[in-house]
């Protein structure tokens, strides 16, 4: 009997499913970089309206990897760290093209680039403190992620910039206080 | 303004695309922070859900205000 269940090997824990990067979300993720360049042309040619179109494709195609990843069930970390990538990358893009063409007010944009700067150089700081590829899923800062491709409308649709500019700044601001305790101060939750 | 739209149209559309949304975004965050109120506030991830719902109240505010303010 003690012979018989020692021969039976022990249960082997089931090995992480490895998601390869090219997947159908991370297409999506990219194509968005697509609507950048005829963003470019739009606001360089006055065109108001389309400027807008493209913003809105851009964060309709934000909003379509999440979905399409649920679909093909392709999520992986490294997946959510090339959307805050994509994130960064196009709504900064955005940013800059509108203050330079003088649709937006500069203080209130190179404000915001500079806290999305220290709050990139914080997940990276959370990523070395982690050990692994993890990205800090903060609630807030999603939200104000919505908020910038909507920046960037507001000044390409010329709709109550000044208010929308303005407003930004503090409540980016008190989301980055909060996220930099939870990312450079609090402990690390397990990998799950 | 030059695009497919007209004036009107087009500030209708914003208007719909910024409160229309940030009206169902208030509801959406509302009741997500009506049920974390449950939930046991030690837990660190509780608490980052209840203040990313109350950002989100703030923002969907800041949305409805301005639109509302550009028709006035």
């Amino acid at each position: 009997m003690v012979a018989e269940a020692a021969s039976i090997p022990a249960p082997v824990p089931a090995a992480p499913r490895v998601v390869s990067p090219w997947n159908p979300a991370n297409a999506v993720t990219a194509s968005r970089f697509l609507t950048l360049p005829l963003f470019y042309y739009a606001v360089a040619h006055g065109y108001h309206q389309w400027a807008t179109f493209c913003m809105l494709a851009c964060g309709l195609l934000d909003k379509l990897d999440g979905l399409v990843a649920r679909i093909f069930n392709c999520k992986s970390a490294f997946g959510e760290l090339f959307d805050a990538i994509a994130d960064a990358t196009c709504y900064g893009f955005g940013l800059i093209v509108v203050a330079a063409f003088g649709w937006a007010p500069v203080i209130p944009v190179v404000g915001v680039i500079a806290l999305g700067a220290a709050n990139t150089i914080m997940r990276g700081i959370y990523v070395k403190r982690a050990g692994r590829t993890t990205n800090y899923k903060s609630y807030a800062m999603e939200r104000l992620v919505a908020y910038t491709g909507y920046l960037i409308g507001f000044a390409t649709g010329q709709f109550e910039v000044t208010f929308f500019y303005w407003l930004f700044l503090p409540v980016m601001a008190t989301i980055l206080a909060y996220d930099t305790k939870r990312m450079l101060i609090d402990p690390i939750p397990e990998a799950g | 303004m030059n695009g497919p739209l007209s004036y009107t149209a087009f500030y209708a559309f914003m208007t719909i695309l910024t409160g229309g949304v940030s009206a169902v975004w208030f509801a959406f965050d509302l009741r997500n922070l009506l049920v974390t109120r449950k939930l046991d506030r030690a837990n660190p991830v509780v608490r980052d859900r209840k203040f990313g719902y109350s950002i989100g109240l703030v923002i969907a505010t800041i949305g409805m205000l301005g639109s509302t303010i550009f028709w006035l």
